[in-house]
């Protein structure tokens, strides 16, 4: 966007390309932070690292963050995670192709998130009720069907000749980085362009924005609000290939818990308002970065685990208050209010 | 004896006089009907007596009392009840418990006692002759039944004085013929009630006086019986001066839109034909369906019979979509709720429509979009520093320029405009009534749906009245006088009929 050149007369452009980009801000924290905290024991390949053990919660983050500028939300994405990526390791067990796998997990997303589309957007129901019962049907399907197959996981062959191809993809660096993280770039590049440069990505916005005058203006709204879960369904197959490739095995009981409210958060902290049709794309790799850290951080001071999720919180709140609060106080103290 | 005497009100909202000097009086057990059209201080005169608003002089005397420093609370205590004209009602509570709001009645223990006020409601309806169930939702209720509730309400307050805003808007003949009953009960009773109506027909049943403001000021009293709706009309209007140099003649073409016994919600068997070039203005009171037949027209809502014909295509199966494709567009009324795009620019504002029908290509070429703006902007003379500005950094007039601007980008031959002039101030207007007179020009074809009728005066070419849904007549340019549409659009024609 080029909205914050063409903008100098507001004389405080600085700080408000610094509140539009606050994410990299947030973000700069954390990492210094938790270059500090590691001190001489940072390799180039642990920040790598980053990157990778973003890419599955940050590639099913885009598709929560374009939901939530339509002002709905996917509780269902990380049930989604489970399904798909359960029966995608059936499915490559079945057929021993990685491709056949991918083209598979893809296509069960577009269907998993068709249905909360379909329920949203054609039949008008709420976002947060609709995908809350999609959350509990998916994984549910996911672990009743492993139970069927009396196993306890779901586990990729490993005897079968692509195996050490697929797993590889998942290990594989290219230029020392790791090749699921350059998946994860590309979809930011992807994704940032649907939103900013894009008609359909403008519809987006101006769903989320006013409704009413969006359909008034001709958009079809029904369509833009099922696309969006579609599209995050497509990324929830995507985000459930990676994850084979790294993991190789897929328990649907855990896989994905809360990852959900890790996409919101991201999504958040990247500058989205809730209430739809604000905010940037690109914050939310930044925001799925800024937690991975948080991990690592954790993990480094060897803290347990559990005190994660206090910190996760903790640093959502102070986001979100930079973001509302602080703007807020700085228009009270420019304009006292007339009458 | 006089219950009420307000002498001598002037009030301004923001240093404009909306109400200069104003005096005004009702006797005990009369229906004295208070007119002027839209914006004339009607609203703001009963909104000081209710203690809504505080008056800046003058002097209100009820009952033999001096009214000072008037709060909602106590102008309700000396026995003033309001109706108001939007419905004050909790849709989500029971038509008793809406009535006996915050004066519920308890048991001893504190326990409402539910019985007691279903009783009391009970007791109320069928003394007013209502017919509702004491205890169904409101939000069941049509509205027609809600603004009866709403009356009954105030009936139950026991004031002395009623203040009805627009109490038949939505009520039937028989609903309205009940409730002439009622209030003529209530005024054998020693009741006082002020009547604010648009109808003539209603006016001339009910009322026994009336008092005319124009503009903020007093006009004239008198009774009801010495005068007629013409004359009435004629005081509410005022002979106000019309510019009519927008207006040039024009030449206008073949047929575009053809509307055959054409229905939809809210109106019904309309048959027009607009032609090329032509600016037809449309005009009626609120809820006269004008805005719905637009609507209707657009594909927002559906059609319900007849038929419509957009150039030489008849449209069964309607959309907003196809309404677009056959390139007609439509300004809605109600800008902000129904037209801008908050956190969109004014680039994207303008952009947005055209890119529905141009989806092949999703790519956006910026310069070139930039390009097509700047040339519209010029056109329209928008206002505005760059094409990223936000919208809502524009006023009123420059953001309806942008929408203009939105739909000559689709390159729509016919636009439909609702109210195109709302909460504009005086100079954008004429920039807008120009803007209409030079794309008509230009050969686009232009419905305009207005209150005002001097708007009209300046760029239509013939004019529409519809009251009740319904087209009450077509008046050519030479006609359109404000006192003939006004005849038309309050119904005071068929009073005057019957009067004969």
């Amino acid at each position: 966007m080029n909205e914050t050149e063409t903008k100098p007369k507001t004389g405080n452009s600085i700080t408000k390309t610094l509140g539009n980009y606050s994410f990299i801000l947030i973000f700069l924290v954390i990492l210094i932070a938790f270059l500090l905290i590691n001190g001489g024991a940072t390799t180039w390949s642990g920040v790598m690292n980053i990157l990778r053990h973003s890419a599955v919660v940050g590639v099913l983050a885009f598709g929560m963050g374009l939901v939530i500028i339509t002002g709905g939300i996917d509780l269902s994405v990380g049930s989604m995670l489970s399904l798909i990526g359960g029966l995608s390791v059936v499915v490559f067990n079945a057929t021993n192709s990685p491709i056949i796998t991918l083209i598979f997990a893809l296509g069960a997303g577009i269907f998993c998130g068709l249905i909360n589309g379909v329920f949203v957007g054609l039949a008008k129901m709420p976002a947060f009720i609709v995908t809350l019962s999609t959350m509990l049907i998916y994984r549910s399907i996911a672990q009743y069907y492993l139970r069927t197959l009396g196993q306890s996981i779901y586990n990729m062959d490993g005897t079968l000749s692509s195996y050490d191809a697929f797993y590889g993809f998942g290990q594989a660096k290219w230029l020392t980085v790791p090749v699921v993280g350059l998946v994860l770039i590309a979809i930011t590049a992807i994704m940032v362009y649907v939103s900013t440069m894009t008609k359909f990505g403008k519809t987006v916005f101006a769903v989320g924005s006013n409704e009413k005058a969006a359909q008034l203006a001709g958009i079809n709204v029904k369509r833009t609000r099922v696309l969006v879960f579609v599209i995050t369904g497509l990324l929830c197959g995507l985000s459930s290939f990676l994850w084979l490739g790294m993991n190789g095995s897929v328990d649907p009981a855990t896989i994905g818990k809360s990852y959900e409210m890790y996409a919101i958060a991201a999504v958040v902290i990247g500058g989205i308002s809730m209430s739809g049709g604000k905010g940037r794309l690109l914050g939310v790799l930044f925001g799925a970065m800024s937690y991975t850290i948080i991990d690592k951080i954790i993990a480094s001071l060897g803290f347990d685990a559990l005190i994660n999720d206090t910190i996760k919180g903790s640093i959502l709140l102070i986001a979100v208050f930079v973001q509302i609060v602080v703007p807020a106080i700085r228009e009270k103290i420019r304009k006292p209010k007339t009458i | 004896m006089e219950m009420l005497k307000m002498t001598d009100i002037s009030k301004s909202f923001f240093g404009v006089p909306v109400l200069q000097h104003v005096d005004f009086s009702v006797e005990q057990g009369e229906v004295h009907a208070l007119l002027g059209e839209n914006g004339a201080g009607k609203s703001t005169l009963m909104n000081i007596l209710a203690g809504v608003y505080t008056r800046d002089s003058g002097t209100v005397l009820f009952d033999g009392e001096k009214l000072e420093h008037t709060t909602v609370k106590s102008s309700e205590a000396v026995g003033i009840a309001f109706v108001h004209q939007e419905l004050n009602l909790f849709n989500d509570l029971r038509a008793f418990e809406n009535i006996f709001l915050c004066k519920e009645i308890t048991k001893k223990s504190g326990m409402l006692d539910k019985k007691a006020m279903i009783k009391k409601t009970e007791e109320l309806f069928e003394s007013l002759g209502v017919e509702i169930e004491p205890t169904v939702m409101v939000s069941e209720l049509e509205t027609g039944k809600k603004q009866l509730l709403e009356i009954a309400k105030a009936l139950y307050a026991n004031a002395k004085l009623f203040i009805l805003d627009e109490p038949t808007t939505a009520l039937n003949n028989e609903e309205i013929g009940h409730l002439f009953a009622i209030i003529r009960r209530l005024k054998d009773q020693g009741k006082s009630f002020v009547f604010i109506s648009h109808k003539m027909t209603e006016i001339f049943t009910i009322a026994d006086r009336y008092t005319v403001l124009r503009n903020g000021e007093f006009i004239n009293t008198g009774k009801i019986a010495d005068t007629n709706p013409q004359e009435v009309t004629r005081m509410m209007v005022g002979s106000k001066y019309c510019e009519q140099a927008a207006y040039e003649t024009r030449e206008c073409g073949e047929p575009v839109l053809e509307l055959n016994h054409f229905s939809g919600h809210g109106f019904s068997d309309v048959s027009l034909t607009v032609n090329k070039g032509e600016v037809v203005g449309f005009t009626g009171l609120v809820g006269s369906g004008v805005s719905e037949m637009f609507q209707t027209i657009f594909g927002v809502l559906p059609m319900t019979g007849g038929t419509l014909k957009i150039g030489d295509a008849t449209i069964s199966m309607h959309s907003i979509h196809k309404a677009m494709t056959k390139k007609v567009s439509m300004i809605p009324s109600n800008r902000k709720e129904n037209s801008v795009i908050q956190d969109f620019t004014l680039l994207e504002n303008c952009y947005v429509s055209e890119h529905t029908l141009s989806g092949r290509i999703q790519h956006i070429f910026r310069r070139k979009e930039n390009k097509r703006y700047c040339k519209l902007e010029k056109a329209l003379n928008i206002k505005s520093n760059s094409p990223g500005d936000m919208i809502t950094s524009l006023s009123g007039g420059n953001q309806q320029k942008v929408i203009l601007a939105r739909w000559l980008n689709t390159k729509a031959d016919v636009l439909l405009m609702d109210n195109p002039t709302q909460g504009i101030d005086v100079g954008a207007k004429a920039e807008i009534y120009k803007l209409i007179n030079q794309l008509a020009k230009e050969g686009k074809t232009i419905l305009v749906n207005t209150l005002e009728i001097p708007e009209l005066q300046q760029v239509a070419d013939r004019c529409v009245v519809f009251y009740h849904g319904h087209l009450q007549t077509e008046l050519s340019r030479d006609d359109m006088s404000e006192e003939t549409v006004m005849l038309w659009a309050t119904n005071a024609i068929n009073s005057l009929e019957v009067a004969k």
